[in-house]
């Protein structure tokens, strides 16, 4: 290894890079930075940012290189200790422990008829909202929350309580600035969170549903790690799909050829997977070199704090031609979206089902003429959490 | 050595050798065999490192787990029920595959 490192490029600073241009519109800069190294320091983040297609595979690959237990992790401090900052096999027994309820088995006999209850309720409190709506408070948002809130098994709770969990909890694990009362917020959810599973296992004990709580208050799992790994599930669980339903529904209304296609031979996949792969609902996340090392020719010292940004490798020109567009006619290649190796999101297929099988269609199938309110665009915003944040919209 | 044939879609054919105890997706994602994946590092969750297993190893394969069973039906190219498997759960030497030859499909996304 010591040969490789000699070898090895040093890691160009990105000085100028700051973190309100990042949320703003993270691609222009990545598309800058790409043009001269895949790896890139970045003083304002405290982190080396990975933006090349090929080097965050490998980093996702390599957990003995590149560990998810990183030091001093604000996820940690933020939900605790979850398997997604562990590396196998610690994390290996924990992801197991989740069985099937995340997996397609377990959504066609239990979560499918779910996601049809709540995007009937969620759909009706859009059109009570009426056209010029924001899809994403009137509909993405509580129908991924009440969704994710019957996945996992919080009978004791509401789907408004889902998405002050998560959205504190996430702004927990990006407190980078150390905001006091960023922190105090994300303590309030996560003590509501701990109070809501203790109500909660010895109901599921006795009472057992397909829920991920009843299944994980049937495994010896210390109840320190059920706690952390529920709530890495809230804040994950949530935006992916509400985001994924956002962006790909403001993609299409931007691009009419492409609904028309998508109407036309229900390709409500292929919309999906491009959304996804163009604006990535997690964009980046963290690693930490396990020693001194090598990553796409370039050295990599121990300890090294890495950002592993899926956002940018998604718009990787060496692996995706004219990346920056929504094209979902591309050339089929993998995307990173959902990250790759043993992290890959355990709630793929629950995505995959509620936003591809349910929302999206049934969407533009029950409001006829949807489309974008030339009053008042989209705002979007992020770049560790990328995402359309306002979409409003008119039909009829 | 363990050894893995895969004949690619389109014709081109990759003979690995495997250390025994990897797989048929670790061989192909570690010697760049075009047309597997492999997103979820093989826990059987992703469906993108489908084979077709050719006839004479059929019978030397392992028994088919539930949650290979349920990623089988999601693969991307169709579905063969006697020779379709998840290239993760085929485990070369220690115990497991000698050699296996397998046809690569067209697609797995």
């Amino acid at each position: 290894m010591t040969v490789e490192v000699t070898g090895a490029r040093p890691i160009p600073a990105a000085d100028r890079v700051t973190i309100p241009d990042l949320y703003a519109d993270p691609y222009p800069i990545y598309q800058r930075l790409r043009s001269t190294a895949p790896i890139h320091w970045v003083p304002a983040v405290n982190r080396y940012l990975v933006i090349g297609y090929e080097a965050c595979h490998t980093v996702e690959l390599d957990q003995e290189r590149f560990s998810a237990d990183e030091t001093g992790s604000l996820m940690k401090r933020s939900m605790g200790h979850s398997m997604l900052r562990k590396d196998d096999p610690e994390h290996d027994v924990e992801r197991k422990a989740y069985g099937g309820v995340l997996r397609p088995k377990a959504i066609k006999q239990h979560w499918r008829a779910v996601f049809e209850r709540s995007f009937a309720t969620y759909l009706a409190r859009l059109k009570d909202a009426g056209p010029g709506a924001d899809l994403v408070s009137e509909f993405a948002a509580p129908y991924a929350a009440e969704n994710l809130r019957v996945v996992l098994g919080f009978r004791n709770a509401g789907q408004e309580d889902m998405q002050r969990w998560s959205q504190t909890l996430i702004d927990g694990t990006g407190n980078y600035a150390d905001d006091p009362d960023v922190w105090a917020l994300a303590e309030r959810s996560s003590a509501e969170v701990d109070a809501a599973i203790d109500e909660m296992l010895p109901v599921l004990r006795a009472d057992p549903d397909a829920s991920l709580l009843a299944q994980l208050a049937g495994t010896p799992m210390p109840l320190e790690s059920l706690r952390a790994n529920l709530k890495m599930t809230i804040g994950g669980g949530l935006n992916e799909p509400r985001d994924a339903i956002a962006t790909t529904t403001w993609a299409l209304l931007s691009h009419p050829d492409q609904l028309a296609s998508v109407l036309a031979g229900q390709r409500w996949s292929d919309a999906f997977e491009e959304s996804i792969r163009w604006v990535a609902p997690i964009s980046m996340y963290p690693r930490e070199a396990t020693r001194d090392t090598e990553l796409a020719g370039m050295a990599v010292p121990r300890g090294a704090r890495l950002g592993v940004v899926v956002g940018a490798a998604n718009r990787d020109p060496a692996v995706f031609t004219d990346p920056e567009s929504y094209d979902i006619d591309r050339p089929k290649k993998p995307h990173l979206a959902f990250g790759g190796g043993n992290h890959f999101c355990a709630g793929a297929w629950i995505a995959r089902a509620s936003v591809v099988a349910v929302a999206l269609p049934r969407l533009f199938a029950e409001l006829p003429g949807l489309r974008l309110d030339p009053a008042r665009p989209a705002v979007v915003g992020g770049w560790v959490f990328r995402g359309v944040t306002d979409l409003p919209v008119l039909w009829g | 050595m363990p050894k893995v044939i895969f004949h690619r879609d389109g014709g081109a054919t990759d003979v690995v050798d495997v250390d025994a105890g990897s797989n048929v997706m670790r061989a192909a994602v570690q010697n760049g065999v075009d047309g597997i994946v492999g997103e979820c590092g093989g826990q059987a969750m992703c469906a993108t490192c489908h084979v077709y297993v050719r006839e004479p190893h059929l019978d030397a394969l392992p028994a088919i787990s539930e949650d290979e069973e349920e990623m089988l039906e999601c693969t991307a190219a169709p579905r063969d029920e006697r020779r379709s498997r998840l290239g993760c759960q085929l485990t070369l030497g220690a115990g497991g595959l000698e050699e296996v030859e397998v046809d690569v499909p067209a697609t797995q996304i």
